[in-house]
């Protein structure tokens, strides 16, 4: 489903993958943990096509979407969804016109339908017309994964969503977004530094050490 | 991201070409001979120029700094009597063209002034001089141009998180520390974005440094022009303004640094409250401020327009008005229209050191008299119309000489500084994660641009629309020289007429010419508020 | 969000379609064009009269001398512009040596305005005239001190004496006439002996530097006298009073406020009867009551007020010569330090 192979990323003089591989089946939902500055954000965003690196390929779903550290895909033709760690919802949106903005070519009920499943889904029902800061943070990161889920992406990558989460609700949301991903049966991959939360969240988690994956 | 930068850059680079033209004619003046004209200057005026214009500078560049921070820090960082209301107040010294302040000033506080005459007959003390040395010009510019520090660094304050006060106060730092160590420093960039606004628009002066019989760069180069009627070594002093403009955007990208600021909520709450003797001292200094650089000139103005408002009154101030108003409004639109196009290479990660380049140099043309650029688009528009000729084209400068189109390309040429200064910031205040989701969801550039640049700037952009549109409300030597038959301005008149020596009867459009600015600014400031 | 949006197309289209007017000229009868450095309010009451009398629309457009000689140099054999009209005669001056004029020397001209006060070619015609002479206090002076411009370099003037800026046009052909009378050397001695004895910075305005004498800050300046004129009629009990200067040897110094026809004129008769027209002892006469200035035609009787000045003697230096000698001039006050 998806493969990447032969990663190799520096920032300047500093090497902080070299030669790293992984494979995912449909459906799995993967951990991939590491100190900060390992290097396990950036593989990420490589994933995505939003940096680039010395080598590397990315096979999803039977598309190159890179090979050889550059990208023949651009991030908005990869069909991924992302959800980053600073909220990132359009602060001039309302979340009905935030989950939209991915499935814009959607018929006007359609979206109505879809944005309704969605946020019953997250168990956010009703708040179609709120703006992003009239919501809590856990209540934005869920609006970001409804977000990304209406444009039903082949692959979700999360990048430490909820570490600007006060630890309470860290919990709670972690499980609340399993649930949602196995449902669905997305394939995902979460990038974190938290061991428990790793642990809580995926099927299979993998450490970054020496530049190299290793699976537990 | 590269791929779309690389193509659209060319366009971008073009674009910013374009609006450069009238540099790069006042620059290709080094072509042409200017020696002995040179060597006259250089015998007689040149050493005095530079030495009064750099103590202009620094005088003018000092005070702004001080004045217009500490305005904008009181305002946001202090609660005190009145604070509410001086807060959009100190904005509207704006509106006043700084000749008609001048003017004022000279009025009321020259040796005939009956601020004056009252300290002489009052108070027994001696007459003096007030034209004489450099500190009354330096002052009167620091009351005309502090808004635009006041204005930058108050947004940046509001951005400043309330919790770095807090943490602040904390650890034991006085009001006066945290404002030192904290709040200065984080709110640089933005002072020195207001500071380089001002010492363009103080080198470029020529209305204020006439009424004061000051001397500066400009005074040479109209020299050149009007007595000697060199306009090649004008066009050469002149380029030396850019110069040194161009040295000034330098050292201010230099102070903005790396350092990249994304906007975070504004809050309300004020850290600080001043109250009883302290908040009504508070009070008093920012009220005179108000009072000096706004409410006394305008009463001056009112007076002074009372008596004669008879006379000068009649219908053609309909189209003065209307003039007025089309000029400002369509200029506004377009100049930001383009600094917004300008200002989006700056998402781009790599962006070209060249493009970069070119962009800044469509924004000198605010160093330049208005006059000089004026000149230099003709002879720009002279030059394409040869070529054309050759080409066997019709003749363009029949066409475009004395239309509204060439008197709005020579407002969006001299005013982008400002406009760009504006888009520029918010362009660069928006997370590239906001981009990355969008391009994550599919968008295409032209609704990522739309739908997600373009709102998240506009605050910027409305800001950016208003200084425009302010400016070329009060421009008066560009207006006077492009103008078509009919399209005479409020300013033109009060130019007219106060040449003339009819000061009475120049506050009467002068008043007029506040009372739209002080509109506009009101404007801005509701945009503004409502964007909390 | 998308009404703002609406309001920003809006706009930008109001814009496109403003820019893109160029003004098409009212084809209805017949035009005269004019571009003036005279003040819109001084020209425009002259102008209706004569649209009255003629049926001739007059469409005019201000700006600075310079600037506009600019302007129609760049637009060359296409310029709209039928006639030029300044208010200096360095700068009618130099827009003969700029090719902007065509000689026209009618009979009407010749008999309306003396030989001194026009282009000896017919360039350009002198309208009105204007004199800049001694202006003192009352109060503080005698008239018996006064004699001429060289004696207000005498040191008994030293802290009392107001000029304008040497920037400004009428101070720069007073010191090129000075030139040609007294010589480059000795012009350097008299403008040099006026910079030491100033009492303040050169003022911007002439009516600064009557405002200077009336609050005591200096006792004696030079004027152009309408200036004098206007602030006699608002405050008639002013202790200030004109001097005319040099009367016993050159005369008071004269500028001229003057027109010429353009060499591409397309509408040239409407242009020269405008010229004839403005010489014209009616024409004249509006003149001298608008502003205060000399009527250029000799025939005319001045302003009420500007006659109790009484007559004066003219200094009759052709005024090219002044244009001529500008560029001397400032060249000799930037050495001197005037300011």
């Amino acid at each position: 489903m998806l493969s990447v192979s032969d990663l190799t990323i520096s920032f300047d003089d500093n090497q902080v993958l070299e030669g790293f591989n992984l494979v995912l089946e449909s459906g799995d939902i993967f951990a991939l943990l590491g100190d900060s500055g390992s290097g396990k954000s950036s593989a990420l965003r490589f994933i995505a096509g939003l940096e680039s690196a010395q080598s590397g390929a990315v096979v999803l779903d039977g598309n190159d979407l890179s090979s050889n550290g550059t990208h023949q895909m651009r991030p908005e033709q990869r069909e991924i969804g992302m959800v980053f760690q600073d909220y990132a919802l359009f602060p001039h949106m309302t979340v009905f016109q935030n989950i939209c903005f991915g499935i814009n070519e959607l018929s006007k009920e359609n979206k109505v339908k879809k944005v309704s499943e969605l946020l019953q889904l997250i168990c956010l029902d009703g708040i179609e017309e709120k703006y992003p800061h009239q919501l809590s943070g856990g209540e934005q990161q869920r609006v970001c994964l409804a977000r990304s889920l209406a444009t039903s992406p082949k692959l979700l990558l999360l990048d430490e969503p909820f570490s600007s989460l006060d630890k309470s609700h860290r919990d709670q949301l972690v499980k609340e977004v399993r649930e949602i991903l196995k449902k669905e049966g997305v394939t995902s991959i979460l990038v974190t530094h938290d061991q428990n939360e790793a642990e809580n969240f995926a099927d299979k988690i993998g450490q970054i050490d020496k530049k190299q994956l290793r699976i537990n | 991201m590269d791929r779309f930068c690389f193509k659209s850059n060319i366009w971008i680079a073009l674009l910013a070409l374009i609006v450069a033209t009238p540099i790069f004619v006042v620059a290709s003046a080094w072509l042409l001979p200017g020696g002995e004209l040179w060597a006259h200057f250089a015998q007689t005026l040149l050493t005095d120029l530079v030495i009064s214009t750099v103590i202009l500078l620094l005088g003018v560049g000092l005070g702004v700094s001080v004045l217009g921070t500490i305005l904008a820090y009181l305002v946001v960082m202090v609660e005190f009597p009145g604070r509410r209301w001086l807060e959009w107040a100190l904005f509207l010294p704006f509106a006043i063209p700084a000749y008609v302040l001048a003017f004022v000033y000279l009025g009321v506080f020259d040796y005939s002034g009956y601020a004056q005459v009252w300290m002489r007959e009052t108070l027994g003390l001696p007459g003096f001089d007030i034209r004489a040395g450099h500190w009354a010009i330096i002052l009167t510019f620091i009351l005309v141009f502090y808004p635009y520090v006041y204005m930058m660094a108050r947004a940046s304050f509001k951005r400043q998180k309330i919790h770095m006060i807090e943490a602040g106060k904390m650890l034991g730092a006085s009001p006066i520390r945290v404002f030192w160590k904290i709040s200065v420093p984080l709110a640089r960039p933005a002072i020195a974005a207001g500071l380089l606004v001002t010492l363009m628009e103080t080198l470029a002066d020529f209305g204020v440094v006439s009424l004061f019989n000051y001397s500066t760069f400009t005074t040479a180069i109209y020299s050149a022009w009007g007595d000697f009627r060199s306009i090649e070594v004008a066009a050469q002093l002149a380029s030396l303004l850019v110069l040194v403009a161009f040295f000034l955007i330098y050292f201010e990208r230099r102070a903005r640094g790396k350092a990249k600021y994304y906007s975070t909520d504004v809050s309300h709450i004020r850290p600080y409250t001043a109250n009883g003797w302290i908040g009504w001292l508070l009070f008093a200094f920012v009220f005179s401020v108000f009072m000096l650089s706004f409410a006394m000139p305008i009463l001056q103005i009112i007076i002074w327009s009372v008596d004669v408002f008879a006379k000068e009154w009649s219908g053609k101030y309909t189209s003065f008005f209307a003039s007025t108003a089309i000029l400002t409004l369509s200029a506004a639109v377009l100049t930001v229209t383009v600094a917004t196009v300008l200002a989006l290479p700056s998402r781009c990660k790599n962006q070209s050191k060249i493009l970069q380049m070119l962009i800044h140099l469509s924004t000198l043309g605010y160093a330049l008299p208005g006059s000089v650029m004026a000149v230099g688009l003709m002879y720009g528009v002279q030059n394409i119309s040869l070529v054309s000729g050759y080409l066997g084209g019709s003749s363009l400068n029949h066409f475009l000489f004395g239309s509204i189109a060439l008197l709005l390309f020579a407002y969006v040429s001299r005013f982008m500084a400002i406009a760009y200064n504006s888009t520029s910031a918010s362009s660069e205040q928006i997370k590239p994660v906001f981009e990355q989701s969008a391009r994550l969801l599919g968008a295409s550039r032209f609704r990522l641009i739309w739908q997600v640049y373009l709102p998240m700037m506009t605050p910027g952009i409305m800001a950016g629309a208003l200084l425009v549109a302010v400016d070329v409300m009060k421009e008066l030597p560009a207006t006077y020289l492009l103008r078509p038959f009919g399209w005479d301005t409020l300013a033109i008149r009060v130019y007219e007429l106060s040449a003339e020596g009819l000061f009475e009867r120049a506050a009467v459009p002068a008043l007029m010419m506040v009372i739209f600015g002080a509109v506009l600014m009101l404007a801005f400031n509701k945009l503004d508020s409502s964007r909390l | 969000m998308f009404t703002k949006r609406i309001i920003v197309s809006i706009l930008a289209l109001t814009t496109l379609v403003v820019g893109s007017i160029t003004l098409v000229q009212a084809a209805a009868g017949e035009v005269v064009t004019v571009y003036s450095s005279r003040k819109e309010h001084l020209i425009q009451p002259l102008f209706e009269q004569f649209t009255k009398d003629t049926g001739i629309e007059v469409n005019y457009l201000t700006g600075k001398g310079g600037d506009l000689i600019e302007r129609m140099k760049l637009e060359g054999k296409n310029t709209p512009a039928d006639m030029f009209m300044t208010v200096d005669a360095g700068d009618l001056w130099y827009a003969g040596t700029q090719d902007v004029f065509r000689p026209v020397l009618t009979d009407a001209l010749q008999n309306n305005i003396s030989p001194h006060l026009r282009d000896p070619e017919g360039l350009w015609t002198g309208l009105s005239v204007r004199a800049r002479t001694i202006v003192y206090s009352t109060e503080r002076v005698e008239p018996s001190e006064l004699s001429t411009y060289a004696d207000l370099a005498d040191d008994k003037w030293q802290g009392r004496l107001c000029l304008r800026t040497s920037k400004k046009i009428y101070t720069k052909s007073l010191v090129a006439s000075i030139i040609h009378n007294e010589g480059e050397d000795g012009a350097e001695v008299i403008v040099s002996g006026w910079v030491n004895n100033l009492a303040a910075t050169p003022n911007a305005k002439d009516s600064h530097v009557m405002n200077a004498i009336l609050a005591g800050q200096c006792d004696v300046g030079l004027v152009n006298t309408y200036y004098f004129g206007r602030l006699i009629e608002e405050t008639p009990d002013a202790p200030l009073s004109l001097f005319w200067a040099n009367q016993e040897i050159t005369g008071v110094h004269v500028n001229v406020s003057g027109a010429g026809v353009t060499k591409h004129a397309s509408n040239a008769e409407g242009a020269i009867q405008l010229l004839e027209w403005l010489s014209s002892p009616k024409a004249q006469a509006i003149y001298g009551s608008l502003n205060k200035e000399y009527p250029a035609n000799q025939s005319i009787a001045s302003d009420e007020i500007v006659s109790a000045w009484g007559a004066f003697k003219q200094d009759d230096m052709n005024l090219s010569i002044a244009g001529i000698l500008q560029a001397d001039a400032v060249a000799l006050m930037q050495r001197i330090g005037y300011k």
